[in-house]
């Protein structure tokens, strides 16, 4: 360590190092080492060897490269329109990946950029905040957004259906929702999973009170699998089961829609106020139409599009749960099922995540 | 006197985060008035009373496991030098591995409890105590060390007599660094399984987009650091009164 340091410190002291550098011979015999005098120019303008003529050239060359660049990003004058997904790329985002590798934002004239985010719970308030122009989020989560004050639309729906589920194993305790009574149920950070329990355990005689639970933070399966909890909830029915199986377990499922909840859209597009009316995005949403049908007609081809966009995801557990998925896309995206929506505000407010049942129109719009 | 100066500094900070959203009017939800905050706090007595609590005794037991543990391995390497070149390495190692990436295995063997907290504040604390301590005993004075050798003191009577009080202002510079540590490796815990606990608060809060919340659980968090790190000064003034600390 110590004789590195003094190695470094004497080729910065030695100008010998620099001088070879402003124009004399690199083949001189090595120069003793010289003290640095007052009137030497300092080391930086020295190390400088270019003259004011490559200077000039350079600049020239780069505002004519930059006039250049824009010139062909007008050309081209696609508009560009950044989408946070809601977790890292999976085969729930499948018409979204698609239609932007089959070209269809391109054929409306859209450069979308996708977005991984690091957290959940982050894309909503990156949208309020003006980072991003939409985010994939969760109906359920938007009340709760909406409550805090972020300033968010809901514009159009990717999975139509809820997705998570309440999973314990085939072989454990737990057969039934009643048979939750006295036990562990893991959870995800997602705002709403503890109602959501709390609803299951109710329609089967239950009270919230009757189980334990710990939030897992998105490690779910292994919590599962080592038997730590006896069920989790929020885990979705076309991803977790999936792993499940992979593991060797053999996931029990219950659906919250046959248990009580009432039925909401798993993944939506959310934007903020200010965009309400922005041009793309019935362009987008009419893009993403059109991926569905692609998918819908020929689920293989899709999935070979998707696959050379993700080659990560090109795996025997993501084609599973791709199967699972390719079925549940939103065919008519942009469409809004008001009473619905009106319906799942009441339940929020039922158990308590809101106070009262914000005017539809105030989070959710239909883009015609 | 020094509560009045910590809350004058506290009182101080307040007032330039007051400033900042009066400035720069940020949305609630970005960054909420310090006012919300503490409504917040008010609200929610479950953050002082029961969240506070548990990250304060994950964090409390994993401070004093982890001094322990730290202590030991140091004595352990200079009473047997040759046990120094194997567990040095592992001591590295167990801070080159982020506790962040083992916290979730941790759950799966200890479950949900304190346990795996407790266990994560440890592994943090005992590095910087061990580090500390095992220097502190290596840089005795020789000179004192060959008159001992000279009275014929044996290794153990030069560790307990001569070794130990040298190093007890190393060891005090270590626990020092541990302290601010524990409730971050107690937090990173919490955040991988919990049912209580300030990390359990801030995720839930941040799910629901909650940032008051999120906020008032950082400030006690900040609060429980700065009346910890002040308890291990408190402890240690007295430790080693021939090694005043001077200011001028």
């Amino acid at each position: 360590m110590s004789s590195l340091s003094r190695i470094s410190l004497s080729a910065t002291s030695n100008p010998a190092m620099s001088s070879g550098l402003t124009g004399g011979s690199f083949a001189d015999a090595p120069t003793p080492p010289v003290e640095r005098r007052e009137s030497d120019p300092p080391l930086s303008r020295r190390m400088t060897w270019w003259g004011w003529g490559e200077r000039i050239a350079l600049a020239t060359a780069v505002v004519a490269i930059a006039i250049a660049s824009l010139g062909a990003s007008q050309a081209s004058a696609a508009d560009k329109l950044t989408v946070l997904l809601d977790w890292f790329v999976n085969p729930d985002h499948a018409p979204l990946v698609v239609a932007k590798e089959a070209g269809y934002f391109a054929r409306h004239n859209l450069d979308v950029e996708l977005i991984a985010p690091a957290d959940a719970a982050s894309p909503p308030r990156l949208v309020a905040a003006g980072q991003v122009d939409v985010a994939v989020s969760y109906q359920p989560d938007l009340l709760l957004q909406v409550k805090e004050g972020l300033p968010l639309v809901r514009f159009g729906t990717l999975i139509g259906q809820p997705l998570s589920v309440l999973v314990a194993l085939k072989d454990g305790p737990v057969k039934s929702l009643a048979d939750l009574r006295g036990r562990t149920v893991g959870y995800s950070i997602a705002g709403f999973q503890e109602a959501y329990l709390a609803r299951m355990l109710r329609s089967a005689g239950l009270a919230p009170s009757d189980v334990r639970t710990v939030n897992l933070n998105f490690n779910l399966v292994p919590a599962l699998l080592a038997r730590q909890v006896d069920a989790v909830v929020g885990a979705f029915r076309n991803v977790e089961t999936v792993d499940i199986r992979r593991h060797g377990g053999e996931p029990l499922v219950f659906l919250p829609e046959d248990n009580g909840v009432p039925p909401y859209d798993e993944l939506i597009y959310v934007t903020r106020e200010a965009l309400r009316g922005d041009p793309r995005l019935p362009r987008f949403l009419a893009a993403v139409k059109e991926a569905t049908a692609a998918i819908a007609a020929d689920p293989a081809a899709a999935w070979k599009v998707f696959a050379a966009a993700e080659p990560t995801l090109d795996d025997e557990p993501n084609r599973q749960s791709y199967a699972l998925t390719a079925s549940l896309f939103a065919a008519d995206p942009g469409r809004l099922d008001r009473d619905r929506y009106d319906a799942f505000a009441r339940f929020m407010r039922e158990e308590g995540l809101v106070e009262a049942v914000p005017a539809l129109d105030t989070y959710a719009t239909e883009l015609r | 006197m020094l509560l009045l100066r910590a809350l004058l500094v506290a009182l101080g900070l307040f007032v330039l985060w007051q400033a900042v959203v009066v400035l720069f009017a940020p949305a609630p939800y970005i960054l909420p008035p310090p006012a919300a905050v503490l409504a917040a706090l008010a609200e929610r007595p479950s953050l002082w009373q029961g969240d506070l609590l548990t990250t304060l005794s994950e964090a409390a037991i994993g401070l004093v496991a982890g001094t322990a543990l730290g202590v030991l391995l140091a004595l352990a390497m200079v009473i047997l030098p040759p046990l120094r070149r194997i567990l040095l390495p592992v001591t590295v190692v167990s801070q080159a591995v982020p506790v962040f990436a083992i916290a979730p295995i941790l759950v799966l063997w200890l479950g949900f409890g304190l346990a795996p907290k407790i266990a994560m504040a440890t592994i943090a604390i005992f590095f910087p105590v061990t580090s500390a301590f095992h220097d502190g005993l290596l840089r005795t004075d020789p000179q004192l060390l060959d008159l001992a050798r000279l009275y014929r003191a044996g290794r153990f009577a030069q560790v307990r007599l001569l070794r130990i009080p040298a190093a007890l202002p190393s060891l005090v510079s270590g626990l020092r660094v541990a302290v601010v540590y524990a409730p971050i490796a107690a937090l990173f815990g919490e955040w991988v399984g919990a049912s209580s606990g300030l990390g359990y608060a801030i995720l839930h809060a941040n799910g629901r987009s909650e940032t008051d919340v999120v906020f008032a659980a950082l400030l006690l968090l900040a609060a429980m650091s700065v009346v910890l790190r002040a308890g291990v000064d408190l402890l240690t003034r007295n430790l080693t009164p021939w090694a005043p600390e001077s200011e001028r």
